[in-house]
């Protein structure tokens, strides 16, 4: 049974306390990270408005550089969330999800791939620039956004428990 | 041709993809133009941001001045308090030390006075002044344990005061020369014309004995004779304020030169002093001398 989709107003207002999070985080890189992810991934991507989404993932990737990282050249973040929400719109349009269990995996999916976008495209606009352990954490925290995303995104729909 | 007119209208889905494409497209350019164009935009942003700098530092530089002002003007106001409380203290130290001070120049002009006449002299203080009371005078510190005894002449810087009335053992009064049963030598400093000078009170006295044939002017000095042997000759008494002739003599009214009611140290000469001290305290007025006749070597 496919879980119901949120109404358009929910999910900016998701995206809005989202973006205030990145903001707020700024102080604490390592959970900035992971609440950036979690905002570009699960928050941000809208199925039947793609520019919707990449507006949020752009106010995300250009919060999330012009508050913490100082790079030579900003833009990497930015274009690479852009990128990844644009992925993920189309894998949700493409692919309905069925469960809990399908976002997750595909959650996990698409955080490498954002992971590795990243520091590609990061790379690209400002050179080779130190990792960091921000993605581990995102990794290893992904359980945790994926259950609290997925509870905010579909309040009604079952948890995949009996 | 309307169905490719149809084909060719942009729906609001297809500027949506337009705009998408050229946000990533737009995105990946900057990404891929690299540092280059940023430090670009950071100087054309810089350049821009010049005015609102200056803007800023100015109203920095304005604030800084007004809290410079507020400091300095705290400290002018700090300061004021502590000069005015130093004022206050120089004020009251200045009353205190005032009498001391007086005393001391008096005592300055006492040993002037007594580095002038050739006597010992010796020094003593005014206690009190009884002079407001009938037959009063002026109690001085010293008395017969410091070997005055009476008809002593007392002398002040101005002029003469009086006599030694009574000697007690540690104090004396002195009979003030104003006193009405006061009698003082005296000549003038002009006629040599001698005379007797009696007090009238209030620092006034007259003189008696003075031949109406004598030519005696207001503001002539009057300077003691040493007939009396209580002052020696040529010390300043006074000044003649009034000349009415009589039938007989002439009488003269001297406003004496002491301040009697100020006095508050004074000079003691010895018992019976030679009537001619060498250094007059008072030199005479030297008459004029006269033009040479024609004729005289």
């Amino acid at each position: 049974m496919r879980p119901p989709t949120p109404t358009t107003l929910r999910q900016h207002l998701l995206c809005a306390g989202g973006l205030l999070l990145v903001v707020l985080t700024a102080p604490f890189p390592s959970l900035q990270a992971v609440v950036h992810s979690a905002l570009v991934l699960t928050l941000a991507p809208q199925p039947g408005a793609p520019l919707t989404g990449a507006l949020w993932a752009l106010a995300a990737g250009w919060t999330l550089e012009l508050t913490l990282r100082l790079p030579p050249h900003l833009g990497g973040t930015a274009w690479a969330d852009l990128t990844l929400v644009l992925i993920a719109g189309w894998t949700a349009a493409r692919w309905p999800l069925d469960g809990p269990k399908d976002w997750l995996t595909r959650l996990t999916a698409l955080t490498v791939l954002h992971v590795l976008l990243l520091h590609w495209m990061v790379r690209l606009a400002a050179g080779p620039h130190p990792w960091g352990w921000s993605w581990l954490w995102t990794l290893l925290s992904l359980p945790l956004w994926a259950w609290g995303a997925w509870r905010l995104l579909h309040p009604a729909a079952p948890t995949g428990r009996r | 041709m309307p169905a490719r007119a149809a084909r060719r209208r942009w729906t609001r889905a297809a500027w949506r993809r337009l705009a998408l494409v050229l946000l990533w497209l737009g995105h990946g350019a900057w990404v891929l133009v690299g540092p280059e164009a940023g430090r670009r935009w950071t100087h054309t942003a810089d350049t821009l941001a010049l005015p609102a700098q200056g803007a800023a530092r100015q109203w920095e530089g304005w604030r800084a001045r007004r809290r410079d002002d507020g400091r300095s003007l705290q400290d002018l106001q700090a300061e004021n308090i502590r000069l005015a409380s130093d004022l206050a203290a120089l004020r009251l130290r200045e009353a205190q030390e005032a009498p001391r001070l007086a005393e001391a120049e008096e005592a300055l002009r006492v040993l002037g006075l007594r580095k002038l006449i050739p006597l010992e002299l010796s020094a003593a203080r005014v206690l009190f002044s009884t002079r407001p009371a009938a037959f009063g005078g002026l109690i001085l510190d010293q008395g017969r344990d410091h070997g005055l005894v009476e008809d002593q002449g007392v002398l002040a810087p101005e002029g003469i005061v009086g006599r030694i009335w009574s000697v007690g053992p540690t104090q004396s009064k002195v009979l003030p020369a104003d006193a009405p049963n006061a009698s003082v030598a005296v000549m003038l400093i002009r006629s040599r014309a001698t005379g007797v000078l009696q007090g009238l009170g209030a620092s006034r006295a007259h003189i008696r004995y003075v031949s109406n044939q004598e030519v005696v002017q207001p503001g002539e000095a009057v300077l003691t004779s040493g007939l009396d042997r209580v002052f020696p000759r040529g010390l300043l008494v006074g000044h003649v304020v009034r000349v009415e002739r009589g039938e007989l003599e002439l009488e003269l009214t001297v406003q004496l030169a002491a301040p009697l009611d100020r006095v508050s140290t004074v000079l003691l000469l010895p018992p019976q002093p030679p009537l001619e001290a060498q250094q007059p305290f008072v030199q005479p007025e030297q008459p004029k001398p006269a033009g040479r006749k024609k004729g005289t070597p």
